[in-house]
């Protein structure tokens, strides 16, 4: 038990995030032209304005609800007066909303993805994992939300930070109900597979947008 | 002053016959290619008539170009909050079905077809999905007026006109309107482009997209309101004509204009004061926007201006074309071609001489109507089309035509020099015979006048082959 608690929550965790992090410099390096997210806007449009408006909004306050929420201790939230109770209370309603808008957005990108023709003709199997993929890491983290009711803040909450700050405590997961393992493994594959999909236009939010001026000129050659 | 120079193209209106071979040699050489089949980086419309993709000139739908909000010049469908707020969905985007959905057919079960009592037929194959499909739209679906009874009250350019008397049988008029990316001094489509992947070139003003920077945002597709940027599905990336650049910077015209029959394409260089951009593209009224982007363009005989473009680096090879060009020739120097929808504010960068047409008979000739009034395409379309509305600047262009007509018809037909014509349309015979000699003989080197590129700076030309065009 302790091996495969081992493997899963130190050993596969650090896999994927190396994949992560390797996989993308390789694809921004070998496939500059792909990296784009792939719009199917032009062949589909009205379906997707829903299927991807409420998905990008909800898996968009769901990241900034499982940064806030786990990455910072709860000793801050503790200090500026949110107690563990009230910090859950607060997750579980934003969790509603906004992980409800995630799975939702993603099942309907999914039936539209196989019930419309021109989306269906050009689909690549790549296309499938990825939303299948988005499909089951948010439909478990809403289960979670919804049935769980697990109190992760002195139990995974701990654990991620443990991860990321390179002091890994496996022992933290020991307990902690199987939606809750499957939701953690399943993201950390999807993480582990995003820089091999279209996900990655995620990194190319233009934020550049903002600060330029509107007509840009370049030279053909650059002088060298 | 800051001199810029500007690969420009004008296109005789009056000479185009409709026969789309500049669209061919485009289309087999840029996108010929899965995912770029529905794109048509020239094509041919048959004008009056919606065109391809449907109703691109009506902004009201497209929200493409810019607009003047409190007097300031903004990109018409939002800026750059409204474009973050809609990023996942770009609500301005046309669909594949406005453009058409591209088709083939199984040629091969004509030739295979076993014996039969009938002659084996094929039917339209979707090149997305590879279904039977009904062919509903193209880029040249209205040709010669098919269908224009039902889609020409769509025409945004019958405003101010009566479209019913015009698509009745009796009146009706047609023109045809090569269409190309019109590069414009003001590119809506670069302004839009979130990324920054498109962009101007220095040396000769073409507006290419860079692949490699394309993420598919989408938003210089809308953006561009003449909707000369395609998305193409399969690469999820942007793509739009690129002037031929590899035969530009070889010195040769681009494809559609080297293999127009009708010799209607002129291709040539004018340098332009980049500084007055922002002010001309915020003239107002509309109508002033014709005049303010002409005074942009700069004349290469002055001396000031030919020291000036020296200083900044303009290759001399560049100011000598800029002297002989036929583009500054028709545009500025003769002010016979127009920009098209300059209202867009865009101050794009090919132009259009408008068309004559003959003397429509159902106008009852009086001393009050101008023979003007009498063609049969009427004044007030063509303005629409190429000066905001403007009629006098196309009554001035089409009296500069018929004068011409005029007055080489009265040397060569009926042998007595009718002088008086030309003075009328303000000409002198000078200037009339190398208006005849430029629109009428129109001779290759007269009509493309391309410097080469300046050979040096950086470039590396063996390295570089085969590295033009699309992946």
């Amino acid at each position: 038990m302790n091996i495969a608690n081992n493997l899963a929550f130190v050993v596969f965790p650090y896999l994927m995030l190396t994949v992560f992090v390797v996989g993308h410099i390789y694809r921004y390096v070998t496939d500059s032209l792909g990296w784009n997210a792939r719009s199917s806007e032009f062949l589909e449009k009205k379906q997707l304005f829903y299927g991807a408006t409420i998905f990008h909004w909800g898996i968009l306050l769901t990241l900034l609800g499982h940064a806030g929420g786990l990455l910072i201790p709860q000793k801050v939230f503790d200090a500026v007066g949110i107690n563990g109770d009230t910090h859950t209370m607060i997750a579980y309603y934003t969790g509603w909303l906004a992980g409800g808008a995630a799975f939702a957005g993603s099942v309907l990108l999914l039936i539209r993805r196989v019930t419309r023709r021109r989306i269906k003709a050009t689909s690549l199997v790549n296309d499938y994992v990825t939303l299948i993929g988005l499909v089951i890491v948010t439909g478990l983290g809403f289960y979670n939300v919804v049935f769980g009711h697990f109190y992760v803040l002195d139990s995974v909450a701990p654990w991620i930070r443990s991860i990321v700050t390179f002091l890994p405590k496996p022992e933290l997961m020991l307990g902690v109900p199987l939606s809750y393992k499957v939701h953690i493994v399943s993201a950390l594959a999807l993480l582990g597979f995003s820089p091999f999909s279209r996900l990655v236009h995620i990194w190319s939010a233009p934020f550049t947008y903002f600060p330029r001026r509107w007509i840009l000129f370049r030279r053909s050659v650059a002088d060298l | 002053m800051k001199i810029k120079a500007q690969m420009a193209m004008v296109l005789n209106l009056d000479k185009c016959i409709g026969c789309h071979t500049c669209s061919i040699p485009c289309k087999n050489v840029w996108t010929n290619r899965k995912g770029a089949e529905y794109m048509w980086f020239n094509n041919v419309e048959t004008k009056p008539g919606i065109g391809y993709p449907q109703k691109w000139e009506n902004q009201t739908i497209h929200n493409g170009g810019w607009t003047l909000k409190n007097g300031k010049l903004r990109l018409k469908a939002g800026e750059r909050l409204h474009k973050f707020a809609n990023i996942f969905h770009n609500p301005d985007l046309p669909t594949v079905e406005q453009y058409y959905e591209p088709w083939t057919y199984d040629y091969d079960k004509l030739i295979s077809s076993p014996n039969k009592r009938y002659q084996p037929s094929i039917r339209p194959k979707s090149q997305i999905t590879g279904d039977p499909i009904r062919i509903k739209w193209g880029p040249n679906w209205e040709d010669d007026l098919a269908g224009v009874s039902e889609t020409g009250i769509h025409d945004v350019n019958f405003a101010r006109l009566d479209h019913a008397v015009y698509l009745s049988f009796k009146h009706v008029f047609l023109f045809y309107l090569p269409r190309l990316c019109e590069h414009c001094l003001n590119p809506a489509c670069v302004a839009s482009c979130p990324s920054g992947a498109l962009y101007k070139r220095e040396e000769d003003g073409i507006v290419l997209v860079d692949q490699e920077r394309c993420r598919g945002w989408r938003y210089c597709v809308s953006g561009c309101p003449y909707k000369k940027v395609y998305f193409n599905w399969n690469t999820g990336r942007s793509e739009k004509c690129i002037f031929c650049y590899p035969r530009i910077e070889a010195g040769m015209p681009t494809l559609c204009a080297f293999s127009c029959v009708g010799r209607i394409r002129y291709v040539g260089v004018v340098l332009y004061d980049a500084d007055k951009i922002h002010a001309a593209a915020s003239s107002d009224p509309p109508a002033s926007l014709y005049r303010a982007h002409l005074d942009i363009l700069l004349d290469p005989d002055d001396p000031e201006v030919a020291r000036a473009a020296n200083a900044q680096g303009i290759s001399q090879n560049f100011i000598d074309a800029a002297r002989k060009s036929p583009v500054f020739k028709l545009a500025k120097t003769w002010e016979l071609a127009l920009p098209l929808h300059p209202e867009f504010r865009t101050l794009p960068m090919v132009w259009y001489i408008p068309p004559l047409s003959p003397i429509a008979e159902h106008v009852e000739p009086t001393e009050q109507v101008d023979a003007i009034d009498r063609l049969r395409i009427p004044v007030a379309y063509l303005a629409n089309l190429l000066t905001a509305g403007d009629e006098t600047q196309i009554r001035r262009v089409l009296k500069r035509l018929i004068a011409l007509r005029r007055y080489m018809r009265s040397i060569r037909v009926e042998n007595s020099l009718d002088e008086d014509v030309l003075q009328q349309a303000g000409l002198t015979p000078q200037t009339a015979r190398e208006m005849y000699q430029l629109l009428a003989i129109a001779k290759y080197e007269e009509r493309f006048v391309v410097p080469t590129r300046a050979v040096g700076d950086g470039m590396q030309t063996f390295r570089d082959q085969g590295a033009c065009g699309f992946s």
